[in-house]
């Protein structure tokens, strides 16, 4: 069939999404609102020796992944290109080298078929997640989005876009927990790990600094906390520190996940909103999810959770939010390029780059 | 056939019939001083294409596999295999040095063998070297520039270098005989027609996996160790 044929064809309306920013690679096959696959490679042990995400580690793992994991998700879907009518990618913020890979792969994929090509902001994507099937959320609602790459709070009034009320100032949520779960010697990613060991200790053994607890804005730190726990495990030596793990753990949880709730609350305190999303990574944490649904119910909003496998980076929320973006036809996103950092004028969101080729 | 490399600074494009270049182009650093790999290459790459009647009368992709610069040589790759996810064609892949080294063995004739040299960053080079009938007489390796002067110094006879990195260390080079065209002869920049010419004589690597030619592991001690001080400050 030649690509002009391949463009007539009524079967080519399934939309084919890539996500690479980070450190998994993932790609999902959509048919609408509907997703037929959602395929990621995780490559958390690779990056586990070095207690976070190597952007050069990063970047190899994602070539070597990124055709199969395509073709894996087209095979799950019971689709081949032919039943593709676009390609959806992730073209930033992320890592760049990492972002570059899905680029460049979805733009070949797109090219010789003349398929038109949907480049979609990655935090937009995890807003999007609650748009999918099988339990659309409709806007307006309040999102937040927490994991090691990303924190803020988000306004989303359409499917189009969102508006950013507050976001970290310095390290992310998910950043913080796996930067003390290895002072804790818990590994990475250390989430899950330190939510498990919390659940053993007293969340008010140690004094946490409470931060910007003060500021009227909707702005998150979370490297005073970190910093805080550094010193601590200083103070208490390598034996303190093993004894009192639990309460270590259960203390930092319990401020960090303080710190996002109260800023969730005093968002939604400030507007009408009837309805709250938790994204991101960190929206697996139990505590996390548990006080937001209190928040949500005294403020008279209900708290929507989407399955994990929506909650961290994959592709079938790039293609959710491909669904309401504006695609762009062949050959005019041939010169395409992935971005690491949104515009300044956006604000700034604080990307982990390091050059290391 | 339709061959490309980002490997080096350059953005270099061709396509062929039958052994001869119908299309070829190479773009070197964009107006902002880095090199246009991700705006430039699928659009010269679509060209190339069109230059020979379309993806339908391609038969082959050819793609540099490197050594050079790690996002480069990722663009091409993950290019080429979308590439050929997409049509259905077989990919060759050629080591970039083998391009260099072909380039300038067809420049220098059969009298004496070729050193392709790239700058390597830090520093370093990476380099091949080849006899005057084309065989590979060295590995690709990453080398210092003294380290690399040592060995060539050693060689019964001294080559003629090619490439970036014959650029960037001539001074070492030269001090051991080794003849470095001047910095504007075309022999120091990777044309794809010379992948294309190598992946037509069955010389690269066929079909997947299309494995990069880092030559260097990931630079992830010197992170760890930097991710360190960050913890601890
Ligand atoms: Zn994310």
């Amino acid at each position: 069939m030649s690509a002009s044929e391949r463009e007539q064809s009524t079967r080519a309306q399934l939309l084919l999404a890539l996500e690479t920013s980070c450190d998994d690679t993932c790609a999902a096959v959509l048919d609408g609102p509907r997703v037929l696959a959602n395929t990621i490679s995780s490559q958390a042990a690779a990056h586990a020796q070095f207690g976070g995400v190597v952007p050069e580690v990063a970047s190899r793992h994602h070539l070597e992944l990124a055709a199969p994991v395509v073709e894996a998700a087209l095979g799950e879907a019971g689709a081949t290109l032919d039943d593709v009518g676009s390609v959806a990618v992730t073209a930033g913020p992320g890592l760049i080298g990492a972002l570059l890979v899905g680029v460049s792969t979805a733009k070949a994929i797109a090219a010789p078929r003349r398929l038109p090509l949907i480049p979609i902001d990655h935090l937009q994507g995890h807003v999007a997640a609650n748009f999918l099937e099988p339990e659309p959320l409709q806007p307006p609602f309040l999102c937040l989005l927490a994991s090691g790459g990303h924190t803020l709070l988000a306004a989303v009034r359409d499917h189009a876009g969102h508006e950013v009320l507050g976001q970290t100032l310095d390290d992310a949520a998910g950043e913080a927990f796996d930067k003390v779960a290895r002072l804790l010697g818990l590994g990475y990613p250390g989430g899950p790990a330190l939510e498990k060991l919390a659940r053993e200790g007293d969340p008010a053994a140690f004094e946490m600094p409470v931060a910007m607890s003060r500021d009227p804005g909707l702005d998150f730190s979370f490297s005073g906390l970190k910093t805080a726990l550094v010193y601590l495990c200083r103070d208490l030596g390598p034996d303190g520190v093993n004894e009192r793990r639990a309460d270590l753990a259960a203390s930092f949880q319990a401020a960090a996940v303080g710190q996002l709730v109260a800023k969730l609350e005093r968002a939604l305190k400030r507007g009408d909103w009837q309805a709250v999303a938790l994204g991101g990574g960190v929206a697996a944490n139990g505590p996390l999810r548990e006080a937001a649904r209190e928040a949500c119910e005294r403020n008279g909003a209900t708290l929507k959770l989407v399955g994990l496998e929506l909650c961290t980076d994959n592709a079938a929320m790039i293609g959710s939010a491909a669904r309401f973006a504006e695609p762009i036809p062949y050959p005019d996103y041939l010169a395409y390029d992935a971005f690491a950092t949104k515009p300044a004028a956006d604000g700034p969101i604080r990307q982990r780059i390091v050059d290391v080729s | 056939m339709v061959g490309f490399d980002t490997a080096t600074a350059d953005t270099a494009v061709c396509s062929t019939r039958g052994g001869m270049a119908m299309h070829e182009e190479r773009l070197g650093l964009g107006p902002d001083g880095s090199p246009r790999h991700s705006t430039a290459l699928l659009v010269e790459v679509e060209r190339a294409a069109a230059a020979v009647g379309g993806w339908g009368a391609v038969d082959r992709i050819a793609v540099g596999l490197g050594p050079g610069s790690f996002v480069g040589i990722r663009i091409a790759i993950a290019t080429a295999r979308g590439l050929a996810a997409s049509t259905g064609l077989p990919v060759t892949g050629v080591c970039t040095l083998d391009a260099v080294g072909h380039a300038a063995g067809e420049a220098v004739g059969p009298a004496r063998p070729c050193l392709a040299v790239l700058d390597a960053r830090r520093g370093e080079a990476f380099a091949a070297l080849y006899s005057s009938d084309g065989s590979r007489l060295w590995e690709p390796f990453v080398a210092a520039p003294a380290e690399l002067a040592d060995r060539v110094g050693a060689l019964p006879q001294p080559p003629l270098a090619a490439g970036s990195g014959a650029i960037r260390f001539r001074d070492e080079l030269a001090s051991r005989d080794v003849e470095v065209p001047g910095d504007a002869d075309p022999v120091h920049r990777v044309a794809a027609r010379h992948l294309c010419a190598l992946a037509e004589a069955g010389a690269g690597v066929v079909g997947d996996p299309l494995d990069p030619i880092y030559l260097r592991p990931p630079d992830a001690q010197r992170w760890r160790e930097r991710n360190d001080v960050k913890t601890t400050e």
